[in-house]
């Protein structure tokens, strides 16, 4: 056995990333890693490669226990990982990124280029990549930026190789590219982990699969003897619980009309229509293109086609201002980074997107701002010592209760809700959702961007799947779990009876 | 909080230990050094506004000797003494509109965008001055810098009009709170719905506005419109904004912060001229007290978060 995990277990604070992570990968073999988002693989696959430490269990490599303390020290016994964001410096080129950080040098740190520069080319040579030592990386296209990366990975002798969902910004032609290096590694007998989504593609190299769900490996065998709906039974799964169950109303007319929107790569050919009163759910896998369809509805990135209707009415689309004068908000999945200035009073956050409304003249009415503030920390049950008090000192769920806020007394009609219940504590989830489900009760229409399918499955009216930007399938809001997971991760054709 | 108070306390021990040391308390000196800190005090607070959004304005020096250029050119051709310098104003407030359209549509840096009209408007101010100062200056004009008003400088009240000005806007307008929210977090403004361009832009222009006013001060102050006046301006203005509590990356700062910190330096210098300290060494304290400053608020920040 190349690589043995048991029971390995990681914190984050008080969240549990790992709590029982069970993996053997042998040499010479493709080893498939699969799970929901969020389920433990990269986490898991960080601690092989050095980039965290665990908190408990134990890892063997090359049947020695191993603990390494960085990237470097993993290197050192031959395991490298090749990530999902390419980690070149692209200004320069193929052959100085290969040697990135180890480059070979003589004394007095004068550089050995010539050497370095024909290793580089032996290697890419050995290896049939369509690739020069010397041309600039910010000239190849995303798949031969991964290929560098796999040069990186194998330069210094790998015998364990990590892919971290490689395939998932590649076009059809250049993810076979990779597979069909992924094959050669695995001729010349190193062992691969290959973190996926996409199955049916890895069917031909993949050797075993390993399973993940919150946390814990579910199930690890050979992939030949594992029928889609066995996999998708591992994979979800999760106990629904008394989370929370909402009572739809009927629809009104419809609000949010979208028609055939297109963007290169990530959207293609999206319709979709949300009614007065419904909230309708978006699932799919990381990379499906979620978080794309709502940034192009609420105008941050330009599509090439399509249009967005509200309540009748066709959008410029051309930037946040538009969406937000159309009646359209958006709760963005990093609350930190874009949904909240979090260095400023909580009261200010709740009021920024309608300072219009409560200035005259550009000057702001401090009474009737004051109202608001109080009428929409009451009414959303706020938990703050008061509206001056630092929004970062809140708790997450309170934080994205502010963000809702801020749109509510904008006036918003149409809520792109993406990923709302991220990094906020179960309590306040049911908070979340009941604001949601009023919202909808007002006549509002409601889109929900969500991994969490059970969350989906409680909430949602009804549940759109997205599958490498198209949306692949439409379910009732009551459905199970594993006929949202069918469309997320599977072709069509080949949809289980 | 004690952190928060630091710059009053260090005014406050600064004032009552320069008590000690005579003819600071002469009325003579403290009006010379309410003249001297006016200037950069008028410019700070416009830089005030421009750090708050996280941005920079490297040519306040050189709008300042535009402002106070164009304004005195203005009066030695016959307009009269408010007309002159409204005109500074303008010519100020327009250079400030220009930094704030290249940053806001270019999307360039504003670091690069003042240091390049540093250069520009500096060389222009040569240009249209064939580097000579102007002169020919109504003499009355000489009040704006030099008068007495209810037995102070008349520069005190220009400098607290303009800084309740600033206070207001930044208080209690949609201008003042979206600079601190385009400071604070530019993405969440923009997710917000602000109008992220047309307010920077307002920002730039104002700080130029007051700019151009501190050109007419110091225009006022030497009777000439000096082209090369206000060299290394910009530097204490930022020093002023920093030591006051103001952030290089956005959204902190205050009128009452950036007055604190433009009369610290104001102080040290007279001080050390009055104790007959080299100039040389002034520089280097100064200098001094920006690092202190800026890192005792780190640790504020760091120990808060």
């Amino acid at each position: 056995m190349l690589l043995e995990l048991k029971s390995v277990q990681k914190r984050f604070g008080g969240v549990t990333a790992l709590r029982n992570g069970n993996l053997s990968v042998r040499a010479g073999e493709v080893h498939l890693l699969m799970g929901e988002n969020g389920a433990g693989k990269s986490t898991m696959m960080k601690i092989v490669a050095g980039m965290q430490g665990y908190d408990g269990g134990e890892m063997l490599f090359e049947g020695r226990p191993v603990r390494f303390n960085s990237p470097k020290e993993a290197a050192a016994s031959g395991i490298a990982m090749v990530h999902q964001e390419s980690l070149l410096a692209p200004h320069l080129t193929v052959g100085e990124n290969i040697f990135l950080g180890r480059e070979e040098a003589g004394p007095l740190g004068i550089l050995k280029r010539s050497a370095m520069m024909e290793r580089a080319a032996k290697l890419i040579e050995s290896h049939g990549f369509p690739l020069k030592a010397d041309w600039r990386v910010d000239r190849l296209s995303p798949a031969g930026r991964q290929l560098v990366e796999i040069c990186r990975a194998i330069a210094s002798g790998t015998s364990l190789l990590i892919f971290d969902e490689p395939t998932s910004s590649l076009s059809e032609s250049e993810t076979k590219e990779v597979f069909a290096i992924v094959s050669k590694l695995k001729e010349k007998g190193a062992g691969v982990i290959y973190i996926t989504h996409r199955l049916e593609e890895l069917r031909s190299v993949g050797d075993r699969v390993t399973v993940l769900r919150d946390g814990a490996t579910v199930h690890t065998g050979e992939l030949k003897d594992l029928t889609r709906a066995q996999l998708i039974q591992h994979m979800v799964g999760r106990d629904l619980g008394a989370l929370y169950s909402r009572n739809p109303i009927p629809p009104g007319k419809p609000l949010l009309e979208i028609k055939n929107l297109n963007r290169s790569r990530l959207l293609h050919d999206i319709s979709l229509t949300v009614r007065a009163g419904e909230i309708v759910g978006i699932a799919g896998l990381m990379g499906a293109g979620r978080t794309e369809l709502c940034r192009a509805v609420f105008g941050i990135d330009a599509v090439e086609s399509g249009s967005i209707a509200v309540d009748g009415q066709p959008l410029p689309l051309s930037s946040p201002r538009d969406a937000v004068a159309a009646g359209i908000a958006l709760i963005p999945e990093d609350r930190q980074k874009t949904g909240l200035a979090t260095q400023l009073p909580v009261g200010w956050n709740l009021t920024l997107s309608s300072l219009g409304a409560h200035s005259r003249a550009g000057v702001l009415d401090s009474a009737k701002l004051a109202a608001t503030e109080k009428q929409y920390i009451d009414r959303l049950r706020i938990k703050t010592d008061g509206p001056s008090q630092r929004s970062a000192r809140l708790s997450g769920g309170n934080q994205q209760k502010i963000v809702i806020a801020k749109w509510v007394a904008q006036g918003a009609r149409v809520f792109l809700f993406d990923e709302p219940t991220r990094g906020i504590d179960v309590g306040a989830k049911t908070e979340v959702f009941e604001v949601m489900d009023s919202l909808a009760k007002q006549g509002a229409a409601i889109l929900m961007v969500s991994s969490e399918l059970t969350e989906l499955i409680q909430v949602a009216d009804r549940i759109l799947v997205m599958r490498q930007g198209r949306i692949s399938g439409e379910l009732p809001g009551r459905t199970t779990q594993e006929k949202i997971m069918a469309l997320a991760a599977f072709e069509q054709e080949e949809a289980p009876q | 909080m004690i952190q928060r108070l630091l710059p009053f306390a260090t005014l406050i021990v600064l004032f009552v230990s320069l008590c000690f040391v005579p003819n600071f308390l002469s009325e003579t000196n403290l009006s010379s050094v309410i003249r001297q800190t006016a200037v950069i005090n008028i410019m700070a607070l416009g830089m005030t506004m421009v750090i708050i959004t996280s941005g920079i304005d490297l040519s306040v020096g050189a709008i300042l000797a535009m402002g106070g250029l164009i304004g005195t050119m203005a009066m030695e051709h016959g307009q009269p003494i408010p007309v002159g310098i409204a005109v500074g104003i303008l010519t100020g407030a327009f250079c400030g509109f220009v930094n704030g359209f290249l940053t806001t549509r270019l999307r360039i840096n504003s670091f690069i965008v003042t240091l390049g009209t540093l250069g520009i408007i500096r060389g222009l101010t040569l240009v249209i001055s064939n580097g000579l100062p102007v002169h020919k200056i109504p003499p009355g004009f000489s009040y704006l810098g030099e008068g007495t008003f209810i037995g102070v400088p008349f520069v005190l009240w220009v400098l607290l009009a303009c800084g309740a000005l600033v206070h207001f806007i930044l208080e209690h307008t949609k201008l003042g709170r979206y600079s601190f929210a385009i400071g604070s977090n530019p993405d969440a403004a923009f997710y917000a719905g602000i109008p992220v361009s047309f307010h920077m832009t307002c920002v730039y222009a104002i700080c130029g506005a007051l700019t151009g006013l501190a050109g007419m001060i110091e225009a006022s102050r030497l009777m000439t419109g000096q082209p090369t006046a206000g060299q290394g301006y910009e530097l204490q203005a930022i020093a002023a904004v920093v030591i006051g509590g103001g952030s290089l990356r956005g959204g902190e700062g205050s009128v009452l912060g950036t007055l604190v910190g433009a009369l610290i330096m104001g102080l040290l210098s007279n001080g050390s001229d009055l104790l007959g300290i080299s100039p040389y060494w002034q520089q280097a304290i100064i200098g001094a007290i920006i690092i202190l400053a800026v890192s005792v608020d780190e640790l504020r920040k760091r120990r808060s978060v």
